[in-house]
């Protein structure tokens, strides 16, 4: 098999732009996992370099070259992109086109993620939070990754998509195997699984359409007035179920962590609880500091940016982490400041591939933080916490965060 | 105050509606900023500010309205 995609050997990086760097190792003794990037940035590394790791790839330090990584999709494409590399990768749509083919399932999923939208999905989205929540109330502990980050997104990615709520066990299983299986022969068959899924809940969508985004997806027509490309229907559902998941669990982790060690900000949400537009900037702060998910790219053309050759093919990470506490954009960028006015993020990307469920992930969270905070105002992190659960990648977080808090009713 | 947006350059992070309901939507299709009043009423304009300079895309731009000019 020809190996369209693979990079070039790195003979046209100049050594002093490479880096030793694995995006993957998190050092013991970090306070949290963003640390490997922003150590990079104290110990000085050139603001574009290259690491040799994984089989090789460019990472930009500084918000302006990420933003270009983001927005110029002629020289960074988001089509065929996985670090380390793997051919055939499932493209999946519309993430994995540039545009304007991109523009064929965007359109088809613009419409479903609208504030307008998800605000229809709140009432759901409340009752199913409250539902994961209560039965932790009168335990006074619990590992807050498998007792709730996990489950409240899938939950709420079976009530998008027309599923019923029994098959969340199964679902939570497929996309636990899908984020931590290494075993390959093990990853395959997972793969099979969730596409084997999406072909049966697609196929009862076309029969019987609902008020469902998977029934939207199936049933809309191209120019021409026909269904899309079957494996681009599956694909797409299968953004929607991998994208929309460990993203939000991860951001829920941090930011659950950060409430459980500052008794302040709890206090601060408690008091905002009941006004979305009061809670939303601080949510936005939150994000901005924990910024979990990084962008791989792949180099369109042979090209110079900023004096630099890129090779066809070569990879990029884009670091939303490092672009979110660059200096030269946000004041006081290592400082969590709840009542931070100026926030103009960049966690979900920006341009034409702007995470397209942005605000459904960003209600998700405020849900949550309002039952929570409803029967837990005060909670803590339990002393000790299991050792090494960090982990770094292209999704950044935690394996375990255990929780405590008292299991007397608030005042 | 008068407030637009760029629609080459809006890709609907809604950050806008977010901050100022009262002036920015979201189109149902589009997904992208709708202007509900371009002429900013004054009690709106700090408000207003704060989602300008909140778009992650620099979408929205202010300038003066007709009566401000004269």
């Amino acid at each position: 098999m020809t190996l369209q995609f693979h990079p070039s050997e790195p003979n046209h990086v100049p050594p002093e732009l490479i880096v030793d760097f694995d995006m993957f190792h998190v050092p013991p003794g970090l306070s949290d996992p963003t640390q490997i990037w922003h150590n990079l940035v104290r110990e000085g590394a050139p603001k574009i370099f290259y690491t040799p790791r994984n089989c090789g790839h460019w990472v930009f330090l500084e918000y302006e070259d990420i933003a270009d990584g983001y927005l110029n999709h002629e020289i960074f494409s988001t089509h065929q992109t996985p670090i380390p590399p793997i051919e055939p990768f499932p493209t999946m749509q519309p993430q994995g086109m540039d545009p304007p083919e991109h523009n064929v399932f965007r359109r088809i999923l613009a419409p479903l993620f609208t504030p307008v939208a998800v605000k229809k999905l709140l009432p759901e989205l409340h009752r199913r939070s409250a539902e994961l929540i209560e039965p932790l109330v009168a335990k006074g502990r619990c590992d807050f990754i498998t007792e709730y980050a996990e489950r409240f997104p899938t939950s709420a990615f079976l009530h998008i998509m027309g599923l019923p709520q029994e098959r969340l066990a199964d679902f939570l299983r497929m996309a636990n195997t899908f984020f931590r299986a290494t075993d390959e022969a093990e990853r395959a068959a997972n793969l099979n699984e969730i596409y084997g899924e999406l072909e049966l809940m697609f196929r009862d969508k076309e029969k019987n359409p609902g008020n469902d985004v998977a029934s939207v997806i199936v049933n809309a027509r191209d120019a021409n007035g026909h269904q899309h490309p079957w494996n681009d229907i599956l694909s797409c559902g299968f953004l929607l179920f991998v994208a929309g998941l460990d993203t939000v669990t991860n951001t829920m982790a941090s930011v659950w962590r950060y409430l459980a060690a500052t008794p302040s900000a709890r206090q601060f949400f408690v008091e905002k609880m009941n006004k979305p537009e009061a809670l939303m900037p601080a949510i936005e702060e939150l994000i901005r500091i924990t910024s979990v998910a990084n962008n791989p790219r792949r180099i369109a053309k042979d090209c110079v940016y900023k004096g630099i050759t890129f090779k066809k093919n070569d990879r990029l990470l884009l670091v939303a982490t490092l672009a979110n506490r660059d200096p030269k954009v946000f004041n006081n960028p290592q400082t969590i400041d709840l009542d931070r006015e100026v926030n103009a993020h960049v966690a979900f990307g920006v341009g034409p591939h702007r995470c397209v469920g942005s605000i459904l992930a960003k209600r998700e969270i405020m849900v949550s933080l309002q039952e929570w905070l409803k029967h837990m105002p005060d909670f803590w992190l339990a002393d000790p916490q299991p050792p090494s659960t960090m982990f770094g990648g292209t999704v950044m977080g935690f394996k375990s965060l255990v929780l405590e808090w008292s299991k007397e009713a608030p005042k | 105050m008068k407030v637009s947006v760029n629609l080459e350059k809006c890709f609907g992070h809604a950050r806008c509606e977010d901050l100022c309901p009262e002036v920015f939507a979201t189109d149902p299709v589009e997904g992208k900023c709708v202007i509900k009043n371009s002429e900013v009423p004054p009690e709106l304009e700090k408000k207003v500010i704060l989602a300008v300079r909140n778009c992650p895309e620099f979408a929205l731009q202010l300038s003066e309205s007709e009566a401000e000019k004269s």
